[in-house]
């Protein structure tokens, strides 16, 4: 057993660290929070250095390396800035997964590449109004006619859909079957294609920069080759592609609580009360400790479950406990961070309450803390029976 | 008698201040070990510099030779280690500038003569030779012996020694000749011209007051900041020299040792550490406030106060209020 | 062109805590962050650029630990073609004159027409290796270098002075040339440079592959020998204004309204 990054996993790290700190700046942060609005110039630029394409192959113009590669740098850049960082990385969320697991060639040759150089951007729209926790339903629905598919229905709460250019959306293929997630399909969908709208949603509680909206789609014909691999296997892809997604959520949240975490830690050192600087007095000096032990607990195990990811092993319970784990600890860091800086941790220029803003979506999307926990006893109900 | 050598460092038909400022430590050293103190002036067409440094010490030599007009470590090291071979000094002191730090060290390797370079202190304790000098970026000194040997170089760091006032010595001028070894081909490294970048707009060296930001700023975009609190007080924006190597500020705006020596009323140093290099520019301000948020960082050895803060919150703050203050 | 580039791996100390280590002649390094020396930055960051522009190659050297490979790696995925470390228990408590001997025993067996170095380093500032490897290998070299140009056999610089002003000179190659900060925008190391970097020759050499006794190296091949590390006393202190930002604006304000500054 070894703890230890590599020396190529360190070289990422700092690499990352190095390119955050200087662009992710404190100012940029408070611009793109209050604006609502994607860095696209960040973005390109972060995609050019190969952070944004870390987990993709070679051949497609990705930079070969794994989920844990991925994760690494995704903590840098949230640990920087959670609403920047969750921008720039989701920007090639999903959608390359999708389709490395389960496209065609010509699939993966056509979308992949633009989206590791940072000329495109992505999303996945699952989520619709009326299901969110619950996907084994689709509202939307895929038709056959002719060489094409029709699609109608709505997509809510979508990262990415006002800029994005590739959408992978799941779509009920067949209303008839049941169980229906077993008549679910995901399609690759273009911006531009006629029936498509996209409309932005504003006003989120944190991640602003990570801009979010819905999709209607009202009889959008796409090619028929733009089935993402078989017919009605959708949800079970949908599962798959969420075991990788939330290990880098997990790791949005250790990211995040660090970053907190060490704003903390210098203003404990810096802000004197009774004559002490307040991490003299234990009640603060404990509440350190505690965040300190929360955060390298959860970055064990979100390295854990991208390490078996990356080994072939993927463990969705492992990776369900890391997502559920991180989040908590990124909401509880964050709002200690808060509290150590007294008042002016409630103020925007402190920083720390952006991180705490921010540090709630970790609950929430790719699957909330409660369906992470549903899916840990799913598995402990089986063992316990086994 | 032991000897104690001062190299002389000239530009352009002008003595530079660490010529006396190496003069003024030597001085006191050579009384110490009961030494002569030697002045080492090489170049062509000296004389009236040669006069000058008549006034600080008892003997001035001075190598004259058209091949020494203008600086160049390879002439002047030929020289130097003639004469160092031949003269044994116990201790040789150059300044540590552009000059000192091209020659001293390839001099040193030569003759296999122990070096330390930028000391801000040294002296003999016996027969050791102690130096003291700063490493970290200014935060910690070091005290440090040299092997022993017969003979040391060392390099002094420049605004670090007073210019004294002197009663003229009326020392002697010893015109040598230069060592056959000058003759020998030169054309390894060779002299074509100075070049002066183009002056600016703004001259900082003239203005009462000067704000000058440094990389604590981050980023370029935030520059505006300290530029306001410029405006406010009616002073310049200058800088340190980071701002100026990322092309952030024109060259002319920075202030130290490779940029400008300024002496304003008021001196607000915003964002930077204070090394040295940087403290040699701006020293002599009537008034220097510094706002930093690193109460270890080494500027606040120079100001006369400070503010350990974080300067998006005190120069946005201290604008509004001047300007309150001025209607 | 052929271009060896000498890198110190160094701690990031502008705005850390400086503590002194139990030696009494060193500081304690556990807590500090490292990385290539700013000056080498520059420097390593010039050599790629003039071996993308003439052909040639780049190799880093450094003298250093086992923690020095990531400075090394970061040289190596900016673009450097091989790295090599020189690493030595004996070479424990050499100065920049040692450091330099040590280099130039490997450099001069190697092919080159230009050595680049920092100008100085941020933890020693001491600015001496590069000019006594020049000397050690008997080549010309120029310090403060501020821009330059390789032509037929012979390079120009402009090597900063004070002030401001600069000084042209010609020298002949091979040369070494001590860098000055702002002659380059030194590049974001990338993810693809740091996966070439992975796969490209590090070298680990020793005390005995490169031909110096132990005696040539550490304290007792050095020419100065610390002593004692301590901070500074101070002779002024700044007089620090506390308080909330505006209370600390309205003392600065009032201190200038004394004097007449506003
Ligand atoms: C900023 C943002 C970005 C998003 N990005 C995307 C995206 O890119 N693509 C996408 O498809 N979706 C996205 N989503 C949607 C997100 O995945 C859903 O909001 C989430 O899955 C929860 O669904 P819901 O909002 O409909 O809540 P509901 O499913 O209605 O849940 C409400 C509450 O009930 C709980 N609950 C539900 N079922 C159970 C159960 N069985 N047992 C116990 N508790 C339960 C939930 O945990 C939650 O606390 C995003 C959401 C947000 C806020
Ligand atoms: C030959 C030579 C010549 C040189 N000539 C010059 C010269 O002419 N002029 C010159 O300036 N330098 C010169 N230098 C460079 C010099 O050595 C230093 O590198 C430089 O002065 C450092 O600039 P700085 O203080 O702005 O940056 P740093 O040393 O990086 O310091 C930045 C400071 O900002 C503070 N800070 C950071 N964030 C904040 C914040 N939010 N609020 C408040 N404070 C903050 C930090 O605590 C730190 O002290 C020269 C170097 C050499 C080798």
């Amino acid at each position: 057993m070894d703890f230890n990054l590599t020396e190529e996993q360190r070289a990422i790290k700092k690499a990352a660290r190095e390119f955050s700190e200087k662009e992710l700046t404190p100012e940029l942060a408070v611009e793109f929070d209050q604006r609502e609005e994607f860095p696209f110039e960040l973005y390109k630029k972060a995609a050019k250095l190969g952070f944004t394409s870390m987990r993709f192959p070679e051949k497609y113009g990705g930079q070969g390396y794994g989920v844990l590669e991925d994760c690494l740098v995704t903590e840098e850049m949230c640990r920087v800035d959670p609403g920047l960082g969750v921008a720039v990385m989701l920007g090639t969320l999903m959608f390359p997964d999708g389709l490395l697991m389960f496209g065609t060639e010509e699939q993966k040759q056509r979308y992949i590449p633009p989206l590791c150089t940072g000329e495109k951007i992505c999303a996945a729209a699952f989520s619709e109004p009326a299901h969110g926790s619950d996907i084994t339903r689709m509202d939307t629905t895929a038709k056959k006619h002719g060489a094409e598919w029709i699609l109608s229905g709505n997509k809510e709460f979508i990262t990415n859909a006002p800029v994005a250019d590739f959408f992978c959306v799941l779509c009920q293929t067949d209303t008839e079957v049941s169980p229906s997630h077993k008549g679910e399909s995901l399609f690759a969908v273009e911006k531009g294609t006629p029936g498509l709208e996209v409309t932005k949603l504003q006003g989120k509680m944190g991640i602003k920069p990570c801009v979010t909206g819905s999709l209607a789609l009202s009889d959008a014909a796409i090619p028929e080759a733009n089935l993402i691999g078989e017919l009605n296997k959708g949800f079970y892809y949908a599962l798959d592609l969420f075991n990788g997604t939330r290990i880098a959520v997990a790791a949005e949240a250790v990211g995040m609580a660090q970053g907190a975490f060490e704003r903390a830690l210098r203003y404990s050192k810096e802000r004197k009360q009774f004559g002490s600087p307040i991490i003299q007095f234990q009640g603060v000096s404990f509440k350190l400790a505690e965040m300190a032990i929360k955060i390298e607990t959860a970055r064990l195990i979100t390295y854990k479950a991208a390490w078996l990811y990356d080994q072939g092993k993927m463990d969705p319970m492992t990776t369900a406990m890391a997502k559920a784990y991180a989040s908590k600890v990124a909401m509880d860091v964050t709002d200690q961070a808060i509290q150590i800086h007294g008042g002016y941790g409630y103020l925007a220029e402190y920083h720390v309450e952006r991180f705490h803003r921010c540090a709630k979506i970790t609950e929430i999307y790719e699957g909330t803390t409660e369906i992470q926990k549903l899916t840990i006893s799913r598995y402990l109900l089986k063992r316990i029976l086994a | 008698m032991k000897e104690l050598l001062v190299l002389a460092e000239h530009r352009q038909g002008d003595l530079r201040d660490i010529t006396f400022e190496m003069l003024t430590k030597g001085r006191e050293l050579s009384q110490a070990l009961n030494a002569d103190l030697t002045v080492l002036l090489l170049g062509h067409n000296v004389k009236g510099i040669a006069k000058k440094l008549t006034d600080r010490a008892k003997r001035v030599l001075v190598v004259d030779d058209e091949r020494l007009r203008n600086f160049n470590a390879e002439g002047y090291q030929r020289v130097l280690s003639h004469l160092l071979s031949e003269r044994k000094p116990l201790l040789t002191l150059v300044g540590h500038t552009a000059f000192g730090v091209d020659l001293a060290p390839s001099l040193a390797a030569e003759l296999d003569i122990p070096l330390a370079t930028d000391c801000i202190n040294l002296g003999f304790e016996g027969e050791k030779l102690v130096v003291f000098r700063q490493v970290y970026e200014g935060k910690v000194n070091v005290r440090a012996s040299l092997r022993k040997s017969e003979s040391y170089i060392v390099t002094l760091r420049p605004a670090t020694f007073e210019i004294e006032e002197v009663k003229p010595l009326g020392g002697e001028i010893v015109e040598i000749p230069s060592p056959p070894s000058l003759s020998d081909d030169m054309s390894y490294k060779r002299f074509i011209e100075y070049y002066q970048p183009p002056a600016g707009d703004v001259d900082i060296t003239a203005a009462d007051i000067i704000v000058a930001v440094g990389r604590g700023i981050r980023d370029v975009e935030n520059v505006p900041v300290v530029e306001k609190l410029a405006k406010a007080f009616g002073g310049v924006l200058a800088c340190s020299r980071p701002i100026v190597d990322k092309g952030w500020l024109p060259s002319d705006r920075q202030v130290g040792a490779s940029g400008k020596t300024v002496k304003p009323k008021l001196y607000l140093a915003v964002g930077i550490s204070g090394q040295f290099q940087h403290i040699s520019g701006m020293r002599s301000s009537d008034l220097i406030i510094a706002i930093n948020k690193d109460s270890k960082a080494p500027i606040f050895r120079t100001a006369d106060y400070g503010v350990v803060e974080d300067l998006f919150k005190v120069v946005p703050a201290l604008t509004d209020r001047i300007l309150e203050e001025k209607g | 062109m052929d271009i060896i580039v000498c890198v110190k791996h160094v701690p990031e100390t502008a705005e850390a805590d400086v503590a002194i280590a139990e030696d009494g002649k060193s500081i304690k390094t556990t807590e500090l962050v490292y990385d290539i020396n700013e000056w080498d930055d520059y420097a390593a960051e010039e050599a790629v650029l003039l071996r993308d522009k003439l052909g040639g190659s780049v190799t880093a050297i450094t003298v250093g630990s086992e923690e020095a490979d990531s400075t090394l790696r970061k040289c190596l995925a900016r673009g450097a073609d091989r790295a090599i470390r020189l690493t030595d228990e004996a070479f424990e408590g050499s100065d920049s004159y040692v450091t330099a001997k040590i280099l130039s025993k490997v450099i001069k067996n190697l092919p080159f027409d230009l050595i680049l170095t920092g100008a100085q380093a941020s933890d020693d500032g001491c600015a001496q290796v590069g000019v006594v490897l020049a000397e050690l290998l008997g080549i010309p070299h120029a310090t403060m270098v501020k821009k330059l140009e390789p032509k037929d056999g012979i390079v120009k610089v402009n090597q900063e002075l004070e002030g401001g002003l600069e000084e042209i000179m010609e020298l002949k190659l091979p040369a070494m040339l001590a860098i000055q900060t702002g002659i380059n925008e030194p590049r974001y190391i990338s993810i693809m440079g740091i996966r070439k970097a992975m796969k490209k020759e590090l070298k680990v050499l020793g005390l005995k592959d490169i031909g110096l006794t132990e005696e040539e190296v550490g304290e007792s091949g050095s020419w100065i020998i610390v002593e004692k590390m301590f901070v500074p006393s101070v002779e002024k202190e700044a007089e620090i204004l506390t308080g909330g930002v505006d209370e600390i604006a309205t003392k600065i304000t009032e201190t200038l309204k004394t004097r007449g500054l506003i």
